[in-house]
């Protein structure tokens, strides 16, 4: 269904008390002239979400999107495939939803963007001019900083932390996993994305133990950093739900890695070696190589945008959006998440479609929120509302906030239920 | 809501509101692009345990968003949400929603608990009609063609007892039915496709 009239939201914004009524061109009513053109590079939930958006407020701008992959792979939710609580294929989709929408879908890679010029070059040899583009390519794995790990290595030693080959890997070897062994997921230092993530994989590998014949095994977390999200929260269901399976070490505690022998499956930290049954290794992230290869990324390898459209702070008419973007940090919590990438990319969206027609931006709105399962019917949740002041984004104190330790015991149950509900409508809004 | 556009200032502007522009606020349509992710694209929800706010009596919708801000309603992540928006935010998405045209979800349903599920209409339809869609006030919910998941959902909550839930008339209802009736009557609204839907949504 199209919910937002285009004339009406161009006609609305024009007279919106942020734009100037001096810039309102004539043309943003007429809109008779060449199709403006924005791409979308990457078309995973927040790539897809700027191209659906952008069509949707204004189809009279051509979209196209680039992705290579036919098939996207849900992130969200992929603990629960390895654990064979839900399969592979429940979490994937394709995009002839977008399609459908009269987003223009090509196949491909980008190896090129040219802010000067204003186009974006592909692998696949074409070249295409763009009014704006969107650069939404997620996450790359770093492989350095620890020894003995390497893209090579993933392929036996899995991280599961992108694509279904990763998750259908790991859960082989859980599948393989003896009873009293010992599952290690290694944590690398944050930014991540999914913060709650490998938590949320401890509980769900030791629901998988107790109710596969494995009662005596162990997960054994070695962590990079000295607190996670939700770790009251985590810590209560995991001392409930699963006494004595889940041990956590904190960086400060030796929990940092520092090396691993893919061929012992042990990892070693600057104290102890960690033998392991099944080692889970997580590297540490940087923005996806395409963002690099632009120019977009600050030292720490992150895009820094412009709070109230997401337009990158280094090149105009370039909106970065999703898991590239800064974020995740103590210093700057706004975490990578499929929510926010959504939310991000619809303040893109409505951004570029303003931009487009020589209007001021709307106010923006980000808000996020991820569930975690710690077993099947036991869920809980973050929330953030932030607000754009100053052009600096923050963190609203009034809303926002963790599930309570404390809730109603049909609390979890419910937010589980939730969580499935949440999962639906974000693959529909923002691939259908 | 159609809003008549209160900032129809200025010459350049005026050629705006020349064209006849009654126009959705463009940063209402923007705060509500959040609810999406959740409720479904346009307030029409995709995933079951989630309810479908398009076509919803706007009163009830204000109703229950007012009490969550406030604190006074249970919630699991609602209030946690509006904590953030106005209370004027949170009317002008009622009015928003509410505008929409009301769609029945297309659900799979147990015909046998359809059918049981009409045994126990008699006392549910004093309030919210013979199909659910015939609501007696506004801020009693319409549930014709509601997601089935949800609706089971909500009355675990009235009928677990501890929870923050102002209305202890729709409390005591949900917890004189038994287990069976349940799962019965949720099916027998959900199953109804929203035959209110045409003549309201004019
Ligand atoms: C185990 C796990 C659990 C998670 N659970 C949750 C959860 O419950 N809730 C939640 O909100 N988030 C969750 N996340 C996080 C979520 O998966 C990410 O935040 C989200 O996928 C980010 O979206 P994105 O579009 O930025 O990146 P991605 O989803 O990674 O998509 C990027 C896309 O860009 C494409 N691409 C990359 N480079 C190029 C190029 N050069 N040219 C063209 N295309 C390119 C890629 O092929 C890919 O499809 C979880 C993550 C993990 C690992
Ligand atoms: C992260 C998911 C999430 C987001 C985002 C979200 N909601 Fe909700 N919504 C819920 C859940 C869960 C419930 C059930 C109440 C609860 O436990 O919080 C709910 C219930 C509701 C209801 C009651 C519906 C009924 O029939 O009982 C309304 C109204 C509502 N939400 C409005 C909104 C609006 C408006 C927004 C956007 C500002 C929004 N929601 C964003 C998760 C969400
Ligand atoms: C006395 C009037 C009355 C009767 C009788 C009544 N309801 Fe309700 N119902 C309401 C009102 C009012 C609300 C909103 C209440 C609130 O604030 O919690 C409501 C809410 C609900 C909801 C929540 C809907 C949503 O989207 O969150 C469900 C489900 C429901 N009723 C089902 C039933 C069923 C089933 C019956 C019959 C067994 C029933 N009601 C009988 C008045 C009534």
């Amino acid at each position: 269904m199209n919910t937002i009239n285009r004339r009406k939201f161009i006609q609305a914004l024009a007279a919106a008390p942020l734009a100037s009524v001096l810039t309102v061109p004539t043309s943003a009513l007429a809109a008779k002239k060449k199709a403006k053109q924005v791409v979308v590079v990457g078309g995973g939930f927040a790539g897809a979400t700027a191209a659906k958006y952008v069509q949707m407020l204004d189809p009279s701008i051509k979209v196209t999107l680039i992705e290579p992959l036919k098939t996207y792979t849900s992130c969200p939710l992929s603990n629960e495939v390895v654990t064979h609580h839900r399969t592979i294929e429940s979490l994937q989709i394709g995009y002839e939803g977008l399609t459908k929408r009269g987003v223009e879908v090509l196949h491909d890679t980008v190896t090129a963007i040219d802010p000067a010029k204003k186009s974006v070059k592909t692998q696949g040899g074409k070249t295409l001019g763009y009014d704006a583009v969107v650069v939404a390519p997620g996450v790359e794995f770093d492989f350095t900083g620890v020894e003995g790990y390497s893209q090579e290595v993933s392929e036996k030693i899995p991280h599961a932390y992108k694509g279904a080959e990763q998750t259908l890997l790991l859960r082989q070897q859980l599948e393989g996993l003896p009873d009293g062994g010992v599952f290690v997921i290694v944590v690398p230092k944050a930014p991540i994305r999914c913060p709650p993530g490998p938590y949320e994989r401890a509980a769900q590998v030791a629901y998988y133990c107790l109710n596969h014949g494995k009662p005596k095994s162990k997960v054994l977390i070695l962590d990079s950093n000295d607190s996670f999200a939700k770790k009251a929260l985590f810590e209560q269901s995991w001392e409930k739900l699963y006494p004595g399976m889940i041990e956590w070490v904190a960086g400060s505690a030796g929990g940092t890695v520092e090396r691993i022998d893919a061929e012992s499956r042990t990892a070693a930290t600057a104290f102890d070696e960690h033998k392991a049954d099944v080692l889970n290794f997580i590297p540490r992230h940087t923005a996806g190589g395409i963002a690099k290869a632009a120019g977009l990324t600050n030292e720490a390898g992150w895009c820094d945008v412009v709070p109230l459209t997401m337009e990158s702070a280094v090149h105009k008419g370039v909106y970065v959006v999703g898991d590239a973007c800064k974020g995740g940090t103590p210093e700057f919590p706004m975490p990578k998440s499929a929510h926010m990438g959504m939310t991000q990319a619809k303040v893109a969206a409505g951004a570029i479609v303003a931009s487009l027609n020589g209007l001021a931006p709307p106010v923006p709105y980000y808000a996020n929120t991820c569930y975690s399962l710690a077993a099947p019917d036991y869920g809980f949740s973050v929330v953030q509302v932030y607000r754009v002041d100053d052009n600096q984004f923050v963190y609203v104190k009034e809303a926002g906030g963790v599930s309570p330790v404390d809730a109603p015991a049909i609390q979890r149950k419910l937010e589980a239920q939730y969580a499935d509900g949440w999962f639906h409508n974000v693959m529909a809004d923002a691939f259908t | 809501m159609r809003k008549i556009l209160p900032h129809c200032l200025g010459a350049a502007a005026l050629l705006v509101c020349a064209t006849g522009a009654v126009a959705d606020d463009p940063n209402l349509s923007g705060l509500a692009a959040t609810c999406n992710n959740c409720h479904g694209v346009g307030g029409v929800s995709a995933g079951s345990s989630m309810a479908s706010l398009a076509g919803q009596n706007r009163a009830y919708l204000e109703m229950v968003m007012l009490q969550w801000k406030s604190g006074e309603r249970f919630s699991t992540t609602m209030g946690r949400l509006l904590g953030g928006y106005t209370e004027d935010q949170i009317k002008s998405l009622a009015a928003y929603y509410a505008e929409k045209p009301w769609t029945p979800a297309a659900q799979e349903l147990d015909p046998k608990l359809v059918r049981q599920g009409g045994f126990v209409l008699d006392r549910c339809s004093g309030c919210h009609g013979k199909t659910g869609g015939e609501t007696k006030t506004e801020d009693t919910p319409r549930l014709d063609g509601q997601w089935v998941r949800h609706i089971d959902l909500e009355l675990a909550k009235y009928r677990d007892g501890t929870l923050a839930l102002p209305n202890q008339k729709m409390a005591d209802n949900a917890h004189k039915l038994k287990e069976k009736e349940v799962a019965a009557i949720a099916a027998f609204f959900a199953s109804q496709s929203g035959e209110k839907a045409e003549t309201k949504s004019k």
